[in-house]
């Protein structure tokens, strides 16, 4: 045994040991990112199921049809004479529709301010009284009048006041039923939930008149296509990048594919053949949009709260009605007022592949862990190699320096310089986050393009500010990678367990990082890491992104800063203050030109003599 | 003469700086204080500012603040906090109590690192001693620490007991030993813990008293047991009177911390195990973890009764991390008393590890206590993983201090093995 610690202890002294961590670093990158595209094979993914029991979806007749056919194409009439209406008209009208079927209706005002524009609505929801309940929990039904494309909801609005008037017969509900009709998509349902869970601004969002239990479940209709349709599109991402949990979408799968016998979709993938190249692009589609953050749809605001709520969208030309979709809901809330207890059974950290194909966080978590430990490896092996001495010629002749401590080869490590570098950087990095979620939607795109331009001279600023003030030795410069890539580190795999894949893009985007370091005597290599990093800083990136995806930047820019004054959106920390920074102190290191450590002492020592 | 008032100046501009800093959170984010009021790792059952606000009412209604179990604190916090301005109306007196004890603190801090004790002390002189950090830095360090900061903001009363040592620590090493032990009792009436510490600080003041007066130790030591006892028990004379005359307090502040009978989740690890416990084991281990908890002071004074100081911080790091309701504020007052080991920091092998680990959990931690609570897709396992972790890298910390401390009192003894590799048989 004292043989082997000793032995361990040369092999601790090995400077070859040191030329491990890069290559070790490179590891944990390939070996991350080749996981994640495993996945979508039947060794690593599994099949859905329903964990709780007590959901028994599709195993419930549903009455919905018939006569209700008439009804509905009445208030289909009634709303297409609401069309260009203003939204208090609008609502005046579904007021005393739903008055006349006999329901307490509530009406909540809202107004939200952001990047200069005024986002401003009236609330209208009904609350259905459980006829075998006790007011505790409620399940919620929301249409809005407009959905995400601006569209009108003209079938959406309307079957909504058709079950609302056909719940009303029934007297099995055991959670009452919460019909809610909001003018947009993303403000209108957001205001809502707020309101409801008393967390409102109360000088931009009114208080809810009327309010039953807990909420356990939601679910929105985005129904505007007029003709008849073959599949329904669930739409589950949630605010953040939170996922409803997933034995709610195998209800929805489970009732529409299996008793309604359409057929189901995922993450805009019209035509599925549950293929590997399929999976994969479904995994990642929905890995982008999780990555964004941004709301998706009237139920992505109820995620937050635990609510768990997804979005059915009809497509495809099929022989469906509307009728059919209203057995679909009809179903699903016969499921979820089965429900015992809030849906907790089933995962809520998953990536759908297919409507019946999922990996779990046990299994895909290892990606992002992995991405976010190279740097941390990075970091480590960096802080040792600062505190040896420095091995270029000059020192091997002044060797007699560190002969005063031979077996002690630890070197004082000059912290301040690099702690308040990074510090600094992190600081700087509130500039942006203000600039873009306070800027007037006007002035965005210029700032923008300010922005993008000074960004690429800020690292030569900087650089020339301290090679010039406080010459920095090699050491200095390792610890300035090894501090900022130690947060990265912590930043990305604390992010990995609230939003897996926008660590793993800010993960995969920043690895590069990981490999820079100064390079004073070969000016080819300077300019071209100086490229790389340029080419993947974090504006080059949106602006790639945009024209890839063929968005106007202004419209991101007003987006994100909606997404971040209405629902929190926190992605646009992510960028600036983790990514930002770390990219800012990789493309200073990169620009640095070391001062030989003996020289710089030796300076000092003229100083104060 | 000129340095001295240099470092006058200095020491003012920092303590302005930091009161500044401090009014600045307190005025530019009104919601700041409440959200870490409310936070687990800076507020706990026996500190909670809120809690402290629930007494007040109910002492100001002349109901006994202990009725309803929710205010665990010492009942002398209520005439203190009563004489202030009321909280709701004028909040300022409040935030500016808590920086005049932060800076109370860190003006102590700045005497005890000035004396030198933690380089020199009675029976031992480093040969390390010369590296060290002034008052000045040392009460930098603690005043502008964001765990110090936290805490100023979130408002527990446990910035009281962590000025109360540091003030003890602080009048043992000026040769004033009665001041000392009111200190120290005046902690320890707080929050009960100090107590443990007498032994160290009682060594400690024995070493720097003044000379002029010849005591046996004996003597000394009875006399300034004596002195603890006797405020004791003027303390709790008062707070008798103050509760109508009952006894209801002794089992709702220190009861509580004996029984641990909240189990409100913090950074400790005792709140997850005793909410496992079958309760026909949990006075058994009650007994265990108090045991265990005080089981270090004895073996720690006597193996380094050289350095009193020493053993106190390490001690201090010891119940940071394994009292019953610890928080960050237990946490920042160990970091406080670490820079005075300046000299030792060579001698430390994995400060970086420690400091990764410390502040790594300072992001997972709220980050899992946010998916066990709010979001509701974790558990209380994922938050109890993370505190373990973080007891974990300061236990590290308080082992690699205790190496370093050793290991600069053992170069003394054997100088033929300055700079040998230590190897584990």
């Amino acid at each position: 045994m004292p043989r082997l610690l000793s032995s361990a202890l040369r092999i601790r002294r090995d400077p070859r040991l040191l030329k491990i961590p890069p290559y070790l670093s490179l590891l944990c990158i390939l070996v991350g990112v080749v996981w994640l595209f495993l996945l979508p094979l039947d060794e690593y993914s599994r099949r859905t199921y329903i964990s709780e029991n007590a959901l028994l979806p599709g195993q419930v007749h549903t009455y919905f049809g018939g006569s209700d056919q008439n009804v509905f194409r009445a208030y289909k009439h009634e709303v297409n004479a609401l069309e260009d209406k203003s939204n208090l008209e609008i609502n005046d009208k579904l007021e005393s529709i739903i008055k006349g079927i006999g329901l307490k209706v509530g009406r909540q005002n809202f107004t939200y301010n952001s990047a200069g524009n005024v986002y401003s609505g009236e609330n209208l929801y009904a609350l259905l009284k459980a006829p075998r309940g006790d007011a505790t929990e409620a399940i919620v039904l929301v249409a809005a009048w407009k959905n995400t494309k601006e569209e009108l909801n003209r079938n959406g609005v309307a079957l909504v006041l058709t079950l609302a008037r056909y719940f009303k017969r029934w007297s099995l509900w055991s959670k009452d039923i919460i019909f809610l009709v909001t003018p947009d998509s993303i403000a209108g349902p957001q205001a809502w939930v707020d309101a409801y869970h008393d967390a409102h601004d109360s000088s931009r969002v009114d208080r809810l008149p009327l309010k039953s239990g807990a909420l356990q479940g939601a679910i929105a209709i985005d129904y505007t296509q007029q003709e008849r349709f073959e599949s329904v599109h669930i739409i589950y991402d949630g605010v953040n990048g939170q996922l409803p949990n997933l034995d709610l979408i195998n209800s929805v799968s489970n009732i529409a594919g299996g008793q309604m016998g359409m057929g189901v979709a995922i993450q805009e993938m019209w035509h599925h053949d549950n293929k590997y190249p399929d999976r994969l692009r479904t995994m990642l589609r929905g890995m982008l949009k999780q990555g964004l953050g941004l709301a998706s749809g009237p139920h992505s605001s109820f995620i937050p709260y635990h609510v768990d709520a997804v979005t059915l969208q009809p497509f495809g030309r099929g022989w469906q009605d509307e009728m059919a979709m209203g057995r679909v809901i009809e179903g699903t809330f016969r499921s979820l007022n089965n429900l015992l207890e809030h849906l907790h059974q089933s995962f809520f950290f998953y990536l759908l592949m297919h409507r019946d194909r999922f990996v779990s966080i046990g299994t895909y978590l290892p990606s992002a862990m992995l991405v976010a430990a190279n740097f941390t490896i990075m970091a480590i092996a960096l802080w040792v190699k600062s505190g040896q001495p420095e091995l270029n010629k000059e020192a091997a002749k002044k060797n007699e320096e560190f002969e005063v401590n031979p077996n002690n080869s630890a070197v004082e490590r000059d912290l301040f310089l690099p702690l308040g570098f990074v510090t600094g950087c992190q600081f700087l990095s509130v500039i942006p986050l203000y600039l873009f979620n306070h800027a007037p939607e006007s002035t965005l795109t210029p700032i923008f393009a300010v922005f993008t331009v000074l960004n690429l001279l800020l690292p030569y600023g900087l650089s020339h500010l301290i090679t010039t003030y406080y010459a920095p030795t090699a050491q200095q410069y390792q610890m300035i990678r090894s501090f900022s890539l130690l947060l990265l580190g912590m930043f990305l795999s604390s992010l990995a367990t609230l939003n897996f894949s926008l660590s793993l893009i800010v993960g995969v985007l920043s690895t590069p990082l990981t490999f820079m370091q100064p390079w004073p005597e070969s000016p080819a290599l300077r300019t071209f890491c100086t490229v790389l990093l340029n080419a993947i800083a974090p504006t080059m990136v949106l602006v790639i992104g945009a024209s890839v995806w063929r968005l106007e930047i202004s419209d991101v820019l007003r987006e994100a800063a909606f997404a971040w004054d209405v629902y929190g959106m926190y992605s646009s920390i992510v960028v600036w203050c983790v990514w930002w920074p770390a990219w800012l102190a990789a493309s200073v290191t990169v620009l640095g030109k070391p001062v030989p450590a003996a020289t710089r002492r030796g300076k000092e020592k003229a100083k104060t003599a | 003469m000129n340095d001295g008032k240099v470092t006058v100046g200095r020491t003012a501009g920092l303590f302005l700086g930091a009161a500044v800093l401090r009014l600045a959170l307190f005025t530019l984010f009104p919601g700041l204080p409440d959200l870490l009021t409310g936070r687990v790792e800076v507020s706990t059952p026996v500190t909670s500012f809120k809690r402290l606000q629930e007494g007040l009412f109910l002492y100001n209604h002349n109901v006994s603040p202990y009725e309803g179990g929710v205010y665990h604190q010492a009942p002398l916090f209520l005439p203190l906090f009563a004489l202030l301005p009321s909280f709701a109306t004028l909040p300022i007196f409040t935030y500016l109590l808590y920086i005049a004890v932060d800076l109370l603190s860190a003006n102590a801090l700045l005497k005890i690192a000035d004396s030198r004790e933690a380089g020199s002390s009675a029976l031992f002189t480093s040969p390390r001693r010369d590296k060290r950090w002034s008052g000045f830095i040392v009460a930098a360090l603690f005043l502008l620490n964001p765990f110090t900061i936290a805490t100023c903001i979130g408002r527990p009363t446990s910035v009281f007991t962590t000025c109360a040592i540091i003030h003890a620590i602080a009048k043992a090493i000026a040769g004033a030993p009665f001041t000392a032990m009111v200190a120290l009792s005046f902690a320890s009436y707080l929050s009960l813990y100090p107590l443990l510490l007498l032994p160290p600080l009682l060594l400690l003041a024995y070493d720097r008293r003044k000379q002029t007066t010849k005591t046996t130790p004996f003597a000394f030591t009875v006399t300034h047991l004596g002195i603890v006892v006797g405020v004791h028990a003027i303390l709790f004379g008062m707070s008798y009177l103050l509760t109508d005359c009952s006894w209801e307090f002794l089992p709702s502040t220190y009861g509580i911390q004996l029984t641990l009978q909240d189990l409100t989740p913090n950074v400790g690890l005792w709140w997850y195990f005793f909410v496992e416990m079958f309760d026909s084991f949990r006075s058994f281990f009650l007994a265990v973890f108090w045991l265990h908890l005080s089981a270090y002071v004895g073996g720690l004074t006597i193996r380094i009764r050289r350095q009193p100081l020493a053993v106190m911080t390490l001690l201090l790091g010891i119940f940071a991390i394994f009292k019953p309701y610890p928080s960050i504020s237990d946490t920042s007052l160990f970091l406080a008393l670490i820079p005075l080991f300046r000299h030792v920091f060579p001698l430390m092998r994995y400060t970086f590890l420690e400091t990764a680990i410390v502040i790594y959990c300072c992001f997972l931690g709220p980050a899992f206590y946010h998916l066990w609570i709010y979001a509701g897709s974790g558990n209380a396992n994922f938050f109890y993983a993370i505190t373990l972790v973080w007891g974990l890298g300061l236990s590290l910390l308080v082992c690699d201090l205790t190496f370093a401390v050793l290991r600069d009192e053992w170069e003394v003894e054997r100088p033929e093995m300055v700079g040998k590799e230590i190897r584990q048989i």
